[in-house]
């Protein structure tokens, strides 16, 4: 077996050498064929149990009013639109792993690339959650949309709550799409595995959304352009969700939110939050599913690497949000700011700053980088301290701004709290019954980085330079491994 | 276009169905047409509406009938699940005048604190849903006071007693009627010797009547006097100075300087209201003289030592000392012609602490101003200040600048003492029967006369009230009392103005007023309310066509008769006065010494409205608690006690001990604890039960005011208060801007210049208000922080109460608020120096929507449920609004209001579930939508009376066409309104006529002159929201020589 060089970044590989396709198929696949492992079933329970909760929260949060959570005035936003905007910026790691890694022919991406972009997918469930309850009056909920009716009424188009509706929105339908079209061919191989009679429901459900796979060569062709197209759709979306998102707050007049820093500010602390949370799942996968040949060092270190750069930007933004304010000679501008480092919700803050600032810069060293414990504590940091910066923005910006005799402090109610962990809930149930059905690593893909995959790699070296050698599974006829393996 | 063409019916088709009433009118129609060839039933019908008109002939069929039977009873079995339907039913007999739809007013009176305060009554469909003040009124002018503002509250109180009980259980009124009249005849053969009345300070012409004529049959019943709130030392004062009891009315408008000893004329005292608009009169500036000066010395800070331009705080025992060094001062100085009272002051010491300057320049000041001056004591204060300051009046010539009137009620003595007198004869079993008409002695008479345990040893009680109180509970027999809106009376003001307490509703439970009782007593004529007033009115004057048009007019304009005019500038009773000041000044309070006092509470008075949801919600002016009192310490006592604001402080004098949360007030004086009656009531309903604390227990017969040698130590636990303003300072902002009155004669457009609108072209072009374009401005120099407005607005605007502990979580309702925040005195001093809580000046500034042009509010609502009129106003459809409360966070003046909650269903009265009692649905503003939860609110501008104007000027043809309207370009139309038609509430309510509201675009309203005078400013106005209410800055008047 050749060591072909068939990585992209450096020189490592990308699956432990000697893998073949018989086996990457069947490692992935296995997962969904075999019963559960009792952790699954542990965790899983776990997570419904916080679903359920989040169905108790939310009931009785439509049965007496937003009044239950700890909102108030002058913070008529807190947990909910912290939540919310959290979750959207989880959800941003996804597309941009799939999307804008793809375009840029990061071969590594292909390990991740499923995990993130279902990861996406909940995550934006979970952020598209409390837009929809934060609302006073849910019932009328529909009023942001742009329905005809008798009266002639359209939504305000100029408002940010708006731009929001329907960028969350696109983005989700769009990954969504980006992570179906990707997961046919795998969808198809697992179809095609079922071989017994025992397995014809699984085989007729599998049948059902692999749309006819069949491998073919035209298939595989328009399936690449496909994908080549909603990842060029995708991409502007990674930048515009999240600078959408910002606009609620950078249109604002409110001192602390009227920024212009926020788009750029924001995306970044969104990949950096949607890394960290790819990472601390996939760290726990990795080992409960044993994918250290497919999830290997040079992803994690990979990965570390980018949390360092966008974790530095957010430090770098926080930083310039300090000197704007200063510089602007704004003193309610000034005092916001003051205020988030030394009042009463410092502590929010520097916990923010320690976990998002100064926790990434371990990873200037290779040994903390290479160091899976640590990489796994420091994403949960960086989870949490990416919580905290959106908490910090909404409620110590509201807590006090213009009028000091309407300054106010939030308390979160056990609702509150409730709430978020049901979130948390809903996005763990949803992720472990697709890490249960549903193959979690991109197999058709992954078989693409194999050397296996470049036949002609080495002998026609001179002769190919020209084409695209990563496109691999499609090149020279061959059949497409993923739909012929099981048949 | 072209005309429409005249409609006719197309000739009937021969074949049409005919359609027909009865069997004459067909036939009579057959006859009439052809004789149509009739084949089946169809074609039996009348030619009278044209083809193609049919009726539905198809016969039914046995499935029709079905499906129509089975939908039938599906919609029935939905209709079961809806709200069970009320029914509206019309008038048989129409009430003459009555429109339904439209407001009627009616003039009635309310007492004050031995003020009447005159009456315009707000009533819908016979409900009074809102009070005003009556312009034509001398005691009101048009505005109102909180306590007023919320007595229709008191109306609908759904705790009110309705029943008569006896020994707790309940019994009819005829069954009381009998009881009462039983216990009086017993009381005939002994000329009432063993009867007592217990009953408060009265003002009404036609109570002294009836208690002259209960003299005249029972000469040997006593009526007793007894109210929390005795101005007895304000009486025997001026009995002391003049001989006579006389009321003081300052003249606040011409003083020049006004000296306050313990006197918070603007809020507690009596006459407030009529006091806070001459005060705020005197403080205008601009018009080519200065606003006049006030200082004030007392022991906590008060709303006008809040007004004070120079404040000085101490120990209400010290107020005396204080008075006397300034008198003896004068006397040395300025050769005043004080008589015998000289040598009573000569030589007196002012109180330890207290600088020089403090009374060398008050009295230079006095003596400066002589004439124009105004020395004012508080009521609170022994009869030996009250004398001396009458004295000082005098002989500064100050009479001039005081009116004097004959008080109403000659006979007011020592109410403790009435009281003591009381209880001492209760005590000794001479008291067969016992009749306390209003009023709840148990709960706020002195500790030491346990008047509980007295009124026990009555053979038999009779408790006329409201509710059925803590005195209610330990009398025999409890009979509710009307409401004064349900009960006919009359009242007295301070200036002799008569006034007829006419009812807007008949009482809504069984109900008598005191004044029928006392008329059984008395045995006059009739005991109807009506009949014994007209009577009292006919008494000088018999009855007949003039009496009937003067009692008619009295009914309309509500004044009976008016003021006979200030009496002649009494003589002044020096002896009198000397002797009594020979009595020794208190022993000075001091560390080891600590003193109490005990002042009426701006909300709950002497505790007769604890039952009161607006009152208890409403924060106090001052420390921004609301549901709740505290007891006020200065920094450094608390320092010294080492207490926090909430931890619980014991109070022991003696055998007397009582248990209250420490607040640490800015401007109270050291070694002094200030408590507020009126609270903790153990039996005020569901709302009002267990609010606050009772400081009732502490109180002493013989010092009901202030009391030393009290033991102040530190309890242990803590309590926990809920504000709706948490922070005091104002951070060095330009937000309730304010300048010394030099600083404002060198930079006039000061406060423009702090708060500047900024100068950046518009990017697009501005909305035009062509018609009429609605605005506000409220003068911070005239507004006294008194909070009315806020109250009126509630009361208006059908604003929920959502109790103690949503306020804790910030979600009170308000949509008006009065902001206040504690300032250094010092001149170009900051918010953090020291003095600001010690010494502090006080700033007020009330804050609703200030309607902004670039409202940032209106942009980002993601549905349009908040937008602009064409008239500049700042709208919410509440069916619109879906709750996002985006809208509030990007309000920079945070007056927008949430329904966090259902509040009017779920909140102080109804726990759980369930509506709010009918009763209190009563009160509530048919004009205004009462909100659900889940929905934004806040100041509309009171848009349901511009719309009740515009409609009366459109009615009346006052209007004229405009063009030019930005959103089509359409002509539209302008109303033409008198200034002054259309008043919000919180205008209407103002006493200090601080907010002034009305047609920018009409040059010469009000509101457009305000708006041009140099001390205008627009909040936040770099925020570049253009606010529609703008503020014009508050001008202090400080006395150079005190800065120093």
């Amino acid at each position: 077996m050749s060591d072909g060089p068939i990585t992209s970044i450096g020189e490592k590989h990308l699956v432990r050498p000697g893998a073949t396709f018989r086996e990457i198929t069947d490692s992935i696949s296995v997962v969904t064929e075999t019963s559960a492992p009792r952790g699954w079933w542990i965790a899983f329970l776990t997570a419904a149990t916080f679903l359920g909760i989040l169905g108790a929260a939310v009931g009785w949060l439509f049965w007496k009013g937003v009044g239950v959570w700890g909102n108030n005035s002058p913070v008529g936003w807190a947990w909910d639109i912290t939540n919310f905007v959290w979750w959207v910026g989880i959800g941003h790691a996804g597309t941009l792993i799939s999307a804008v890694l793809f375009l840029f022919r990061q071969k590594w991406r292909t390990s991740i690339n499923r995990f993130a972009e279902a990861m996406t997918i909940f995550a934006v469930i979970c952020a598209l959650l409390f837009p929809g309850i934060h609302v006073g009056r849910v019932w009328h909920a529909y009023y942001m949309f742009p329905l005809p009716n008798s009266m002639s009424l359209w939504p305000n188009f100029k408002s940010p709550l708006l731009w929001d509706i329907f960028a969350v929105g696109t983005y989700f339908t769009v990954s969504l799409l980006f992570w179906y079209v990707g997961l046919i061919p795998d969808l198809a191989t697992l179809r095609d595995r079922c071989t017994t009679a025992a397995q014809g429901v699984r085989r007729y459900v599998y049948g059902l959304f692999a749309l006819g796979w069949r491998g073919s060569n035209r298939h595989w062709s328009n399936y690449e352009r496909a994908y080549m197209i909603l990842a060029a759709l995708s991409t502007p979306l990674v930048l515009s969700v999240h600078s959408v998102v910002s606009f609620d707050f950078a249109t604002s007049v409110e001192p602390g939110w009227h920024t212009t820093i926020f788009p750029p500010y924001f995306v970044a602390g969104a990949v950096f939050s949607g890394f960290a949370m790819v990472m601390s799942l996939i760290l726990v996968a990795r080992v409960v599913y044993k994918l250290n040949d497919l999830v290997t060092m040079t992803h994690i270190e990979l990965m570390n690497k980018i949390m360092l750069a966008t974790g530095s930007l957010v430090g770098y933004a926080y930083a310039m949000e300090f000197f704007i304010a200063w510089y602007s000679g704004n003193p309610y501008e000034r005092y916001v700011f003051v205020n988030r480092a030394l009042g009463p919700y410092s502590w929010a803050y520097w916990t923010m700053i320690s976990c998002n600032v100064i926790s990434p810069q371990f990873f200037w060293f290779k040994r903390f980088r290479t160091n899976i414990p640590f990489s796994f504590v420091l994403s949960i940091f960086i989870n949490i301290g990416m919580w905290f910066e959106r908490f910090v923005i909404i409620v110590t910006s509201l807590h006090r701004d213009f009028v000091p005799a309407s300054w106010g402090y939030f308390h979160p109610t056990a609702v509150d709290i409730a709430t978020f962990m049901g979130s948390l809930g809903l996005f763990f149930t949803l992720f472990l019954l697709f890490i249960r059905w549903v193959p979690m690593i991109a197999i058709a893909e992954l078989k693409g980085v194999l050397p296996q995959a470049d036949p002609h790699h080495g002998e026609h070296h001179g002769k190919h330079d020209k084409h695209d050698k990563r496109d691999a599974p499609t090149e020279g006829g061959e059949p497409a491994p993923a739909a012929t393996e099981g048949a | 276009m072209s005309r429409r063409q005249p409609y006719e019916f197309a000739a009937p088709a021969p074949d049409a169905p005919i359609y027909w009433m009865d069997r004459p009118e067909l036939d009579q129609q057959l006859q009439g047409t052809e004789p149509a060839e009739i084949t089946d039933e169809t074609a039996t019908y009348s030619a009278e509406f044209p083809g193609g008109v049919a009726e539905f002939t198809d016969p039914v069929s046995r499935r029709g009938f079905l499906s129509l039977m089975g939908a039938s009873i599906a919609l029935g079995t939905l209709a079961g699940c809806r709200r069970p339907v009320d029914n509206i039913l019309p008038y048989t007999r129409m009430p003459e005048g009555m429109n339904i739809g439209t407001a009627t007013w009616y003039a009635s009176v309310y007492e004050r604190r031995g003020d009447a305060l005159g009456l315009l009554v707000e009533s819908h469909e016979g409900r009074p849903t809102k009070v005003e003040g009556n312009p034509g009124h001398a005691g009101s002018l048009g505005s109102t006071d909180l306590l007023t503002q919320a007595s229709v509250l008191d109306l609908y109180d759904p705790d009110r007693s309705k029943n008569p009980t006896e020994g707790g259980q309940e019994r009819s009124y005829t069954q009381f009627d009998e009881a009462y009249r039983a216990l009086l005849e017993a009381q005939v053969a002994t000329r009432g010797a063993g009867l007592r009345f217990l009953v408060r300070p009265s003002i009404s012409p036609t109570f002294h009547r009836l208690k002259a004529l209960l003299a005249q049959r029972l000469p040997e019943a006593r009526v007793h006097t007894w109210s929390a709130g005795t101005t007895a030392n304000t009486h025997l004062g001026s009995r002391l100075a003049f001989g006579m009891a006389l009321n003081a009315l300052p003249r606040y408008e011409r003083a020049r300087v006004i000296v306050s000893l313990d006197a918070d004329f603007l809020q507690t005292e009596p006459g407030a209201v009529r006091s806070t608009r001459r005060y705020a009169e005197g403080r205008r500036v601009g018009e080519g003289r200065d606003p006049s000066r006030l200082y004030v010395v007392e022991p906590h800070l008060s709303l006008t030592g809040a007004n004070a331009d120079h404040r000085l705080r101490l120990p209400a025992s010290a107020v005396e000392a204080y008075l006397r060094a300034l008198a003896s001062r004068r006397v040395a100085h300025h050769t005043l012609e004080l008589g015998p009272v000289a040598e009573a002051v000569r030589n007196a010491a002012p109180p330890a602490g207290v600088s020089e300057r403090w009374i060398n320049v008050v009295a230079e000041e006095l003596s400066r101003h002589r004439g124009n001056g105004v020395l004012v004591a508080g009521s609170r204060q022994p009869v030996g200040v009250h004398a001396l300051v009458h004295a000082l009046n005098a002989a500064l010539g100050n009479h001039a600048a005081i009116d004097y009137f004959p008080a109403a009620d000659q006979d007011l003595g020592d109410e403790a003492q009435d009281l003591r007198d009381l209880c001492r004869a209760l005590e000794g079993g001479q008291v067969q029967a016992l009749v306390i008409l209003g009023g709840n002695p148990v709960y706020d008479a002195p500790a030491d006369l346990q008047v509980a345990a007295r009124i026990r040893q009555a053979r038999v009680s009779v408790h006329l009230s409201m509710h059925r109180d803590e005195t209610g509970a330990v009398c025999t027999w409890h009979a509710p009392a009307c409401h004064y809106l349900e009960a006919w009376g009359d009242a007295q003001a301070l200036d002799g103005t008569v006034s007829v307490q006419q009812p807007l509703i008949a009482p809504l439970f069984y109900s008598r007023s005191e004044l029928e009782l006392l008329a059984v007593a008395a045995g006059a004529s009739t005991n109807r309310g009506h009949d014994l007033v007209r009577e009292t009115a006919s008494r000088s004057e018999p009855q007949g066509p003039a009496f009937e048009r003067r009692w008619l007019r009295a009914l309309n304009t509500g004044v009976l008769a008016p003021s006979l005019g200030p009496a002649p500038a009494p003589s002044l009773r020096a002896g009198d006065i000397a002797a009594h000041l020979r009595r020794p000044v208190p022993a000075a309070v001091t560390d080891s010494n600590l003193e109490v006092t005990f002042a009426l509470d701006a909300k709950m008075y002497d505790g007769r409205h604890a039952a009161n949801a607006w009152m208890l919600e409403l924060p106090d002016p001052l420390t921004r608690i609301s549901w709740d009192n505290c007891a006020y310490v200065s920094e450094a006592t608390a320092h010294r006690l080492g207490v926090d604001n909430g931890d619980q402080l014991r109070l022991s004098k003696g055998e007397r001990m009582l248990t209250a949360p420490v607040w640490i007030m800015p401007g109270q004086a050291d070694n002094s604890v200030a408590l507020f009656l009126g609270w903790g009531r153990a039996t005020a309903g569901r709302v009002g039960t267990g609010r606050g604390f009772d400081v009732g227990p502490l109180r002493a017969s013989d010092a009901l005011w202030f009391t030393d040698g009290v033991r102040v130590e530190r309890e242990g636990s803590r309590y926990r208060f809920s504000q709706t303003q948490e922070n005091h300072r104002m951070e060095g902002r330009p937000v309730a801007i304010e300048a010394t009155l030099a600083e404002y004669r060198e930079h006039p457009n000061l406060a423009e210049r702090l708060s500047p609108t900024p100068r950046t072209l518009p990017l697009w072009r501005q909305a035009a208000y062509p018609g009429n374009k609605w605005g506000m401005a409220i003068d911070l120099n005239a507004c006294t922080g008194c909070g009315t407005c806020v109250v009126a607005c509630q009361a208006e605007n059908n604003i929920p109460v959502v109790g103690k502990e949503y306020v804790a979580r910030g979600r009170e309702m308000h949509w008006l608020r009065v902001d206040r925040y504690f300032v250094s005195p010092r001149p170009r001093g900051t918010d953090a120096d020291p003095e600001a809580t010690s010494d502090p000046r006080v700033a007020f500034q009330p804050l609703a929507c200030v309607h902004c042009e670039n409202a940032p509010c209106e942009n980002v609502c993601p549905v349009a449920a908040t937008v602009h009129s064409t008239e500049g106003i700042n709208e919410m459809a509440y069916n619109r609004c879906i709750g996002t409360r985006y809208c509030a966070n990007n309000c920079p003046y945070k007056v927008r209001r949430f329904n966090y909650l259902n509040y009017h269903n779920d909140g102080v009265y109804q726990p759980g579930h369930a509506d709010t009692p009918e009763t209190v649905r009563m009160q509530m503003n048919p004009n205004v939508t009462v909100r659900f939860r889940g929905v934004m609110e806040k100041c509309t501008y009171c848009i349901q009376r511009i719309q009740t104007h515009k409609i009366a000027a459109k009615r009346e043809g006052r209007v004229h066409a405009v063009e030019g309207f930005a959103h089509d370009g359409q002509p539209g139309v302008a109303v033409e309104l008198r200034d002054g038609e259309l008043k919000t509430a919180c205008q209407q309510a103002c006493p200090a006529d601080a907010v002034v509201f009305g047609d920018l675009n009409d040059h010469d309203s009000r509101v457009a002159r305000v708006s041009r005078e140099d001390r205008r400013y627009k909040l936040l106005g770099e925020v570049g929201t253009q606010p529609r209410t703008t503020y014009l800055a508050r001008i202090r008047n400080p006395n150079p020589e005190m800065l120093g």
